[in-house]
């Protein structure tokens, strides 16, 4: 299945549309999102940025979903790289 | 939540107001108001800031104060009253980026519930600052992984605790 992400911060910068499409199997958790993503920026971008993917969040819009979690369907995701508000 | 008042503002249409967030905090029934006003500063580790460009994601964020401001509530108990802003996009210095404010009926909850807020927005919340310089540079600053909380409530138990940075980093 198709999972529309959000980017956000330094990630951000990845994708001008501040977003990406990213192909996963039907009962991918959030493991292999963040899997999909490294393999992505590593092809795509940095390996600086594929890193910092290792110590993302991955978030519906009311939620911050745990590793295991399988990915809810037809719902936005964001990518969420360490936080620094204030 | 009828005593919880959140908002994330565009810098480019709206600044955060004091007067706004004491106003709305205030009480007959509180004798005690805290508040935390966070601003641009001029310079971070040794070089000079000319302005932060905050990034937030809303719908997410605003979940999260929420929960921030039950979690202040089991902290104090009630009543309670909570206000937290913070602006999203490009502000100079001193201009408030964050504001939060606690009104109870005395000191010392309302300065706990300030503090929980305040460690919780800056910590578990999904906000990120992107700095710039004099020279014309810029660049994300380091921050905390929400992965260590994987939850907004496990991130808000963190802020309100001890909680080390192995990034180095000070906030």
């Amino acid at each position: 299945m198709k999972i529309h992400l959000a980017l956000y911060g330094t990630l951000r910068e990845v994708d001008p549309r501040g977003w990406l499409e990213l192909e996963v199997a039907e009962a991918a958790t959030v493991a292999d999102l963040r899997a999909a993503l490294v393999a992505y920026l590593e092809s795509h971008t940095s390996n600086a940025r594929a890193s910092v993917v290792e110590r993302s969040a991955f978030a519906s819009r009311d939620s911050v979903l745990r590793e295991t979690s399988p990915l809810p369907a037809g719902v936005e995701l964001a990518v969420l790289p360490p936080v620094s508000g204030g | 939540m009828d005593n919880l008042r959140t908002l994330v503002v565009d810098a480019s249409q709206t600044r955060l107001e004091v007067a706004d967030a004491i106003a709305w905090v205030s009480d007959p029934r509180f004798g005690g108001i805290a508040t935390f006003i966070g601003c641009v500063r001029g310079a971070n580790l040794g070089r000079v800031v000319t302005g932060i460009s905050y990034d937030i994601f809303r719908p997410l964020a605003l979940h999260i104060f929420a929960d921030i401001g039950a979690q202040a509530r089991r902290e104090v108990g009630d009543p309670l009253k909570l206000y937290i802003a913070h602006a999203c996009g490009r502000l100079a210095v001193g201009d408030i980026a964050v504001l939060v404010a606690a009104g109870t009926p005395h000191r010392d909850e309302a300065f706990r519930a300030c503090r929980l807020a305040i460690e919780a927005v800056k910590h578990a919340s999904p906000i990120w600052k992107q700095e710039h310089y004099i020279d014309g540079d810029s660049a994300w600053s380091e921050g905390c992984s929400l992965c260590d909380a994987q939850s907004a409530e496990a991130g808000v138990a963190v802020a309100a605790g001890s909680h080390q940075h192995p990034h180095g980093h000070r906030h």
